[in-house]
């Protein structure tokens, strides 16, 4: 038996990961340059940016499934634990949602929950009340007999997070948690998600969608070719770095009119396709308008999407 | 959360027997069909080889053919299921159904996974070493109570061979790969390895071959084991069989943990 070491607490709030100047390169790829932020208890931090930002590295990193580059102002901690020397304990308090499902197709739900709880050594009486409190909680009790072939994607993806959850981790990693499933699910995962982080679970998530980090994030990463780009709390850093209001023009005839008949203060957004024109004030917008037919402009508030498209740019990043 | 909290890391056995465990499951739930060819197999050949050739061989080495052969078959059948469980097996966790990338975000190193895995295909060379023996033994071929430990023999070719089988999933990018491994390698051995007939008869070019076979070695082995007849060289087999699991094992662990944590 030994204790978890020295949680660092800033500010009376314990720390449970702290990342300094974190590198990753496989081969010639660099997948993340020098990140660092620090996850506090019962929080939720969300990574988001493109395909092959480095998100999924980074959560990797985090639980020893990917080892980080050596150097020297280099420092990962998680409970305390380098997850370069100390992966079991790490593993052993965390949980872990991967973003491809994995679960034991020739099992049925209740034997995939069930094989799991092996590896962290779940007595026998004690592995039955939480397999039903687990089901009971994603809303699967019925399923319990069902083969993984008879599930939906969402039941598939509850059953995974149930399954993360066996070990009642202390933090949980979320890797694209919802990508692809629908509304109700969606918001199913995050009503359970803001649950487990109001009972002190420690969240730790990748998602490409705003809409999700905006419901369940307390502070988002937004990574870029394995950069940092931005980090804040998703609200305020809206406000600080998009006007409020948008309007997007669709009718490329018309952009040459409205570039024109916008005045200066409204921020300008012209590719090929599209024009968006931002401002704080709704009214401006709302005159622009006046010289378009219905159908060819949309009018709304600025999203984080937005935001995110403002600093990773429009250009799609698979190069 | 600071010092009152208190953490233990899964001990090492728990770690390994829960590897042991998923496999068994996994496999058991479709034992009939999962089990029913490793097992028919080597008594189809048995009963082809064994009844109808060898009413033309009066005796190998000594003794009667069918014993023979059916001590040979012992080792062969637990050749044959580690090797596919850690071939096509293996190949299909790691890259169709990422059934690893899952187990190791359990408290579990890369190094217990495939550990957990050989001593799991070691038990199933123990279990049809078993089952093989206990239908010839039902027949009067050979004595289940003298042979009693060819099972344990079974155990070490099963995990010799799994070794020897994760080293070669450990190179190979496309499952058709196998073909090679499958055609070119264990077929030959299980001809040129004193199964079907003694490779004393042989050129001594190919009896040398025949000694670098790992199968030849657990051959030796599970007759003097049936056959009481023990010698010298079984300790040399004995430590040769060692050698191959473990190097076969250092090495396939450290390049397959390259392809699951980079």
């Amino acid at each position: 038996m030994h204790y978890i070491h020295a949680i660092m607490t800033v500010n009376g709030e314990a720390k449970i990961i702290e990342a300094r100047g974190v590198y990753k390169s496989y081969g010639s790829v660099k997948a993340v340059r020098g990140i660092s932020f620090t996850l506090s208890k019962a929080t939720c931090l969300g990574f988001l940016g493109p395909n092959g930002a480095g998100k999924t590295t980074m959560m990797n990193l985090v639980y020893g499934m990917a080892e980080r580059d050596h150097a020297p102002e280099s420092m990962l901690r998680v409970f305390g634990y380098d997850p370069a020397k100390n992966e079991l304990e790490i593993k052993y308090l965390s949980g872990v949602v991967p973003q491809e499902n994995n679960l034991d197709v020739e099992l049925n739900v209740m034997k995939n929950l069930l094989i799991y709880s092996k590896f962290y050594g779940i007595g026998k009486t004690e592995t039955k009340t939480r397999i039903e409190t687990l089901l009971a909680f994603m809303e699967l009790s019925d399923k319990k007999k069902a083969k993984i072939k008879e599930l939906s994607g969402g039941m598939k993806r509850r059953l995974i997070i149930a399954r993360a959850l066996l070990n009642n981790p202390r933090l949980l990693i979320l890797d694209e948690p919802t990508t692809g499933l629908d509304p109700q699910v969606r918001h199913l995962i995050w009503n359970k998600i803001r649950q487990l982080k109001s009972n002190g679970t420690t969240i730790l998530l990748t998602t490409h969608y705003m809409e999700e980090a905006f419901q369940i994030a307390d502070k988002i990463i937004i990574m870029n070719q394995g950069e940092k780009i931005i980090e804040g709390n998703p609200k305020r850093l809206l406000e600080k770095h998009m006007e409020r209001y948008v309007l997007e023009v669709r009718n490329k005839q018309r952009f040459g009119l409205i570039e024109d008949a916008a005045p200066k203060i409204v921020r300008k957004d012209k590719s090929s396709e599209s024009m968006l024109l931002y401002s704080d004030d709704s009214d401006l917008l709302v005159k622009l308008t006046e010289r378009l037919n219905p159908g060819d402009y949309f009018h709304r508030e600025t999203n984080l999407e937005d935001l995110f498209l403002k600093l990773t740019g429009r250009e799609l990043n698979e190069g | 959360m600071k010092g009152s909290s208190v953490t233990v890391k899964p001990p090492l056995y728990q770690r390994l027997f829960s590897v042991w465990y998923r496999h068994m499951r996994v496999y058991t739930k479709n034992l009939i069909a999962n089990g029913l060819p490793p097992f028919l197999e080597p008594l189809i050949f048995l009963v082809a080889i064994g009844l109808g050739l060898g009413r033309y061989i009066t005796d190998m080495k000594g003794m009667p053919y069918l014993p023979f052969l059916a001590t040979g078959i012992l080792v062969t059948t637990a050749m044959f299921t580690a090797s596919f469980e850690c071939t096509y097996g293996t190949f299909i966790r790691l890259e169709f159904d990422k059934a690893y990338d899952g187990m190791i975000s359990a408290p579990i190193t890369v190094n217990n996974l495939f550990t957990g895995e050989i001593l799991w295909a070691g038990t199933k060379g123990f279990f049809f070493t078993f089952s093989v023996l206990a239908i010839v033994s039902a027949f009067g071929i050979l004595s289940i109570k003298t042979s009693a430990l060819a099972p344990v023999v079974g155990f070490i070719t099963g995990a010799m061979f799994a070794s020897l089988s994760l080293f070669i999933t450990s190179f190979v990018k496309d499952i058709n790969q196998f073909n090679f491994y499958f055609t070119g390698f264990l077929s030959p051995m299980f001809f040129f390895s004193g199964v079907v007939f003694s490779i004393d008869t042989l050129p001594k070019t190919m009896q040398w071959i025949a000694e670098i076979f790992p199968l030849t070695h657990s051959v030796r082995i599970v007759r003097a084991v049936c056959f009481q007849d023990y010698g010298r060289v079984l300790l040399y087999d004995l430590a040769y069989i060692v050698a191959v699991t473990l190097l076969c094992a250092f090495f396939a662990i450290k390049r397959l943990k390259r392809r699951l944590v980079a």
